[in-house]
Formats: structure tokens, sequence, C-alpha cells
């Protein structure tokens, strides 16, 4: 059984959702003008007009960024008493102060609510039982599913990450349909299915994958559909947003639905903020609607994708995003150029024989900056013929410089050589000293 | 039929010792070996007196490895083994020598390598 407010979420028209933003748009500008002094401030400085605010007022706004949430460490930008927050998460700080995140009863509630709803256009329902691997704790993305999942009536096997053997064992024990995690640990926990002797057509039961907290691409989604599970959703969130949740792939798979009636969503481009047309490449920037604790005006996400406004298959009226292409922070400027990890993954992927693992190593020789991309063969990579892997090897080398317009040079690895990760991938080493 | 096996091996020191290693813990003999390399990265090509079970530890140790048929033939018939091929115009793409006087022989046509050779009363293995 649906919700009747997730059915009327799913049922709304364009129209519709565009009145209620902009309803809620002014409400949030408001709200946080009278309760958050930075943004007061922010404001007045930028000259918005509260009283008489109208949408495109919003592009006055200037934006929201992560530093701002580190330079006023660690509650600066609640909106609400300190009381009536009941949570609070953080992220990694590896640079400097953590970015800590607010939530009020409310907030947790709608978060539940979101999380709810991603699962359900995913097509679980209250009788699937959900692995949730992704991490519990500090990180989001454990406990907002575990919330979706148990507001829809699911049975919720709260795993967290690590412990490979134990998922398996308990995936295939307790019956597991759903798995939450990140695509690399799927990818992962799929692998070591096989080396457990674990045959996942035959002894698990997996349906639905619902993975995110990293980009991720359609050859992932291939390896997995084929070998893993019978569908492998995307889904996007970030703390700063709540969490997991902020958008899901529907089962036509055709990028994914952003909850609208919560995020306005805006794709700016990265270097000017200028806001850009449906169709075109920027950085995501949100405005949360709904979020009481710590609402965001015009938060810059440093995800890069592309907006789709029309109406999508599924009968949905909710903007779509593209997969997420790649971050403002991952991108690599190699000899001036924007490089994406997912560019090179998309390339990787077109060739037999190859595993979606890959590693990128950046370093400068003299003045000149040198990518190598390390490839990692699989099992039944064609290995007799010296030529062709040679042919291989070249083939792979022209690709990358078509697609990414600088050379790269790659090398290939042996079977299982090239680290796994059980979070997120770290693929990237950047040993160029500046 | 004698299958060789084609293992792709990073070029770099103690690969080779570790797969040598893991034929020598499982009683698997190497009767034949020739390496070709390129750059990062190599391809190791052998005969194992015991294939069966040399499929299956490569396999449980993740290695990429292929199993291609080849020509085994005595060094004492090698010039008039290569001139029947030349002849009928098969290619050898690689050869490297094996123990006992043998030569281990890839062609681009295996089945009517064995053939002509047998017609030419060489004896294969």
């Amino acid at each position: 059984m649906l919700s009747s407010m997730s059915i009327q979420a799913y049922s709304m028209s364009k129209n519709q959702i565009k009145d209620l933003q902009e309803r809620k748009l002014k409400e949030v500008v408001t709200r946080v003008y009278e309760n958050s002094p930075f943004y007061r401030r922010r404001l007045k400085e930028a000259g918005v007009d509260i009283t008489n605010f109208r949408p495109e007022d919003i592009r006055k706004i200037p934006f929201t960024t992560k530093t701002d949430l580190r330079d006023n460490y660690p509650l600066g930008l609640i909106s609400v008493e300190k009381s009536k927050i009941v949570r609070m998460h953080a992220s990694s700080g590896t640079t400097g102060n953590p970015t800590v995140v607010a939530y009020t009863k409310r907030d947790i509630d709608a978060w539940a609510e979101l999380n709810k709803r991603c699962l359900e256009v995913c097509g679980v329902t209250s009788e699937d039982v959900v692995q949730v691997a992704y991490g519990y704790g500090l990180f989001t993305g454990g406990l907002g599913l575990h919330y979706g999942a148990e507001r829809l009536g699911a049975k919720v096997i709260p795993a967290s990450t690590g412990n490979t053997k134990r998922q398996l064992k308990l995936m295939k024990d307790l019956g597991s349909t759903v798995l939450a995690c990140t695509p690399s640990y799927a990818l992962f926990l799929s692998e070591s299915a096989k080396e457990e002797g674990i045959d996942p057509k035959k002894d698990l039961r997996l349906r639905v994958g619902v993975l995110g907290a990293e980009p991720w691409s359609e050859s992932t989604r291939k390896v997995l559909e084929e070998e893993f599970m019978q569908s492998a959703h995307d889904i996007y969130g970030m703390s700063e947003l709540n969490g997991p949740g902020v958008a899901i792939e529907c089962r036509k798979k055709n990028g994914l639905h952003v909850w609208e009636d919560h995020y306005f969503v805006e794709i700016i481009d990265p270097n000017t903020g200028e806001v850009l047309e449906p169709g075109e490449k920027g950085e995501m920037a949100v405005t949360t609607l709904e979020k009481e604790g710590m609402p965001l005006l015009r938060y810059r996400t440093r995800d890069i994708t592309i907006l789709d406004d029309e109406v999508c298959e599924c009968g949905m009226a909710h903007a779509r995003i593209k997969k997420i292409l790649g971050r403002t922070d991952d991108m690599l400027k190699i000899r001036g150029i924007c490089v994406f990890p997912s560019q090179i993954e998309e390339v990787i992927s077109g060739f037999e024989g190859l595993t979606p693992f890959y590693q990128l190593v950046v370093d400068r020789d003299g003045p000149l900056d040198r990518l190598l991309v390390k490839v990692e063969v699989s099992e039944d990579f064609k290995s007799d013929r010296l030529t062709e892997i040679v042919d291989l090897q070249k083939r792979l080398e022209e690709e990358l410089r078509d697609v990414l317009s600088i050379s790269a040079a790659v090398e290939l690895n042996e079977p299982r050589t090239l680290p796994r990760s059980e979070g997120k991938a770290q693929r990237i080493m950047d040993l160029r000293k500046i | 039929m004698v299958k060789q096996f084609s293992i792709f091996l990073e070029n770099k020191p103690g690969r080779l010792s570790s797969v040598i290693d893991l034929f020598e813990r499982n009683q698997i003999r190497v009767l034949a070996m020739g390496i070709a390399e390129a750059g990062n990265y190599g391809i190791v090509r052998c005969i194992l007196d015991a294939p069966e079970k040399a499929a299956e530890v490569l396999r449980d140790a993740n290695t990429a490895v292929n199993l291609v048929e080849v020509v085994i033939i005595d060094m004492k018939d090698l010039h008039n083994a290569v001139k029947v091929l030349g002849e009928k115009g098969i290619n050898v793409d690689y050869a490297y020598t094996m123990d006992m006087g043998r030569i281990v022989i890839k062609v681009d046509d295996e089945p009517k390598a064995k053939k002509v050779l047998s017609e030419s009363g060489i004896r294969t293995y």
C-alpha cells in the first residue's frame, strides 16, 4: 500500500510542482531571513527584497558553499532554536573542520518519507528484505535508507559496511531481496560471492540494488544486473541535503527524479555561477524547500550533471538529473584540460577482458603533467597473443585521447591487483607537487 | 592433443617466481616454457604435466590464463617440419624448445598442421 502522501507526490503535474516550488521558495527565504543571522546578513548584502520576493529573485541570492558550512562550524547555519535540533551528522573533515548538519524531528520524518519514496520507485514493497550496507553513524547513508525501508514496512537488516563474508552469509540465509550500498561495494560483494562459492542466481534472491554515494556508470549497472541483482538503481543525496533520498532512478533508468516538492534544483556554470538551461552540463545547486533545522539556499553540491525537465515515460513529472558525471573536486586539471574519472570509466567499459576497477595516477615529467591509467584484466582475458594485447592497449590509449583530448598511458595489471574499496572508491592518485 | 597455458603476468620481479612456486607446491612439472614481454607485462607460455590440475590451481589463484592448442615435434624433425608447413601455407606464430629434445610450435591452423605433418611421416605429440 502506498501512503497518501507518497501518491500525491508521485502524481503531481509540472504546473503543480512549479506553483508549489514558487510558494515554498518564498517561504524558505523568509524563514532563513527571520531565523538565521548568517542568511539575514547574506540576503541583506545581496539586496534581496524579502517582502516582495518573486521566484526569479532566487538568482540574486548568493550561493551557499561547503566553505560557508566550515567557516560557521559547528551550527552557525541553523534556522531554528537549538533546542529543536534532535540530530547532528558530520562529514569527515580531512582538511580543517568537518561539516556538521542538523535535523529537527520534522526533518528526520521528511527524510524517512523521501527514502521510502525512493525505495517505492525502485519497486520495493513491505514484502522485501532490505540489507542496508551503507555505513551507519556519522555518514548519513545507512540511517537514511534504514528509515525509508522501515517506514515502508520492509524487513531491514542494518548490516552497515564491512565484514563481507558475514554480509554474504546474511544475504543468503535471510534471503535479502534489496541491497542498499555504494556501487563499488556492490561490485566487491558480487566478486566475493563467487569466491565464497555462492551462485547469486541460485543462492541469492537480490531483486533490487539501491546504489549511491559515488558516481557510477552504465557498465557497472550491466555487470551487476548480469551477475548479481535484477535491477540496479542509482540513488542521490548528500548530508547537507538530509542524506540519501534527494533523487532516484525509476524503472526507466533514464535519469534520477529529484523530489521537487522538497528540493529546488539549478544547474550552473561552476566557473561563472551563471544558471544554465536544461540539457546543459554544469554543477548542481540545490535549495532545500522543506528543511527546518538547517535550510540551505542555492547550495553548491559540486556534482556535475545535466537537468532534464521533460515528463518521464514512467509518468512522474519530477524533473530528472542525469547520472552524476563527476564532481568539481574530482575534476582533474591535466595540462589545463578538465578530466573526469567517469569519462575514463566509460572508455574502459567498452573493452572486453577488462574489469571495472581502475586507478588514475597523475604526476609530472618536468613541466608536463602525465596521466597514467591503470586498468585490470579479467580472468577471461585473451592472454596468448602478445600482438593482440599490445593492440588492445593502443586502442585504449587512442580512445582515451579522443575522449579526454589529452594523451594518457595505459598500464595493464593482473586480475585482482588494483585496490578495492568498501566505501567510496579511491581511484585517483595525484602526485603532482604544486 | 597438447594444451599450452598462456598466462598474463605483470613484468616485475617475483611474479614469475610466484607462478612457478604455485606449480611446485601442487606437484605440477613444467615441461617447456617461453616468455614474451611487452612493456609492463608479458605472457608466460608453458606446457605442464598435469593440465587439469594446473587449470584448477591457476583459476583459484585468479590468474588471467588461456589454453591454446599447440603442436609438439621432435627437434630432429624441425627442418622437415617447417618446410612442410611452409609449403602448405601454414604460418608458425611462435615456437620454443622443450625437454626431451622436442620443440613446441604454435601454428595458425593446428588441425591442418597435424594432418600434413603426419602425412609427411613426422611424429607429433
